[in-house]
């Protein structure tokens, strides 16, 4: 799993410096220095806050406000960025707090209105689906519906689990960086982390999409 | 070897267990190669397949989760998104602007010279001053000019001496008057039809 982050150490140390230079800018007004450095740090961490962000809120113009809102907001609190915690860290938590906000205004929003139904996120126009060159529209109308049992089943996990399985799974993060991120004790990330696997296997297996076969890309899987 | 690992070893593991021993994996936890169920696992050749097939299960799940995410962003998206952060960080640098009303075609000036101040300022004391000295001179001229008859009376003796007592016949002789003169040229044939005041009166 943190596999795909050993090599990213390096990267880190990088963003970090990036992140203290941006601030010592900042300090001495060259702003527009600042901006132009801040702006590789954005293109640099943006498809990683957008997919975190869309993981939380399942909902593709919320998630960019929301990842708009945390670069701004990192940007002007970069005084109070410490160099000893990696940027990325410092960062994934103003997202994610971002995010949490994002939701539970959402929460008492819809205690008072009702939803119109929307369409699947990501669902583009059928003619795009069926001319594109990519997998036939068969395979995508099952990889979208395995999708959107993932998500809905996710949905059903309690907030903290639902945060640690996706911080720790989808994001490759160690442990120890979400316990950084969520403030969260080590021991208990993995007491998250293991109730979240077994949650989402019980949610998915209770519905029936766990013990179906899929095929994908003409080989044939079986999920259990 | 005790019971209980003894009888570990022979039960098969079930979702629980693979879930434990992942996320203890996932973790980088070495307490769980330790474990019962480790040792069963390493020993069962039906539990490490259903354990390979969990985790495979996980490996799609996460794939899934990526790939819904990337549908939803793709690099133009991504493009969009950064040149709007760096709009809104460039807009936090620049100080706020007074928009002008859309009536008038240059920007509201919040910053006027001295000289216009001091116009403006020198003009609306001087109506003020104007204003109330007007006053003043109203309240000290007032009590000379009011008329020493009471109010009723001077009304009634207005009244009398404006307004002539109104007589029937002048209503007559304004309408002999019209009859005698038509003004209108064009009008004379037609007035030659019609029948006058004083024939209408006559056999009175």
């Amino acid at each position: 799993m943190t596999g795909a982050h050993a090599a990213g150490v390096a990267p880190r140390e990088a963003d970090s410096a990036s992140a203290s230079a941006v601030k010592a800018m900042q300090a001495e007004g060259r702003h527009p220095e600042a901006r132009e450095r801040y702006a590789d740090l954005v293109a640099r961490h943006q498809r990683r806050a957008s997919r975190i962000a869309f993981h939380y809120l399942r909902d593709g113009a919320e998630a960019d406000e929301a990842v708009q809102d945390a670069f701004v907001k990192a940007y002007t609190h970069l005084s109070s960025f410490r160099e000893e915690l990696p940027f990325e860290v410092w960062f994934t938590r103003i997202l994610i707090n971002g995010c949490l906000d994002r939701i539970k205004a959402r929460t008492r929003r819809e205690r008072w209105l009702v939803s119109a139904p929307e369409p699947a996120p990501g669902q583009s126009d059928f003619t795009d689906r069926v001319a594109g060159g990519g997998p036939s529209p068969e395979d995508q109308v099952l990889a979208r519906e395995r999708r959107q049992k993932l998500a809905s089943a996710l949905s059903r996990l309690p907030d903290r689990q639902r945060s640690v399985f996706m911080l720790s799974h989808y994001e490759g993060c160690t442990s120890r960086e979400v316990s950084a991120l969520t403030g969260l004790n080590e021991s208990t990330v993995r007491v998250h982390l293991f109730r979240a696997i077994r949650r989402l296997r019980t949610l998915l297996t209770d519905d029936g999409s766990a013990r179906q076969a899929t095929i994908t890309g003409g080989k044939r899987r079986v999920l259990t | 070897m005790s019971l209980l690992r003894a009888l570990g070893r022979r039960r098969h593991l079930d979702d629980a267990a693979f879930s434990e021993l992942w996320s203890a994996a996932a973790a980088g936890s070495d307490a769980a190669v330790a474990t019962p169920d480790a040792e069963h696992l390493e020993s069962c050749a039906a539990c490490q397949a259903r354990y390979d097939a969990f985790t495979d299960w996980l490996a799609d799940a996460r794939v899934d989760a990526i790939a819904a995410a990337d549908e939803v962003f793709p690099s133009e998206r991504l493009a969009a998104q950064q040149s709007h952060i760096m709009r809104r960080l460039e807009a936090l640098e620049r100080p706020a602007r007074v928009i002008a009303f859309p009536k008038y075609a240059q920007p509201v000036s919040s910053t006027r010279s001295g000289p216009q101040r001091w116009i403006a300022a020198a003009a609306a004391a001087g109506l003020i001053v104007g204003l109330g000295a007007g006053e003043l001179l109203d309240l000290r001229r007032g009590p000379r000019l009011r008329p020493t008859m009471s109010e009723p009376e001077a009304v009634t003796q207005t009244a009398r001496g404006n307004v002539q007592p109104v007589s029937l016949n002048s209503d007559d002789a304004l309408l002999y008057d019209a009859d005698l003169s038509p003004r209108v040229e064009a009008l004379q044939a037609l007035d030659a039809l019609t029948p006058r005041v004083r024939d209408v009166e006559q056999p009175r």
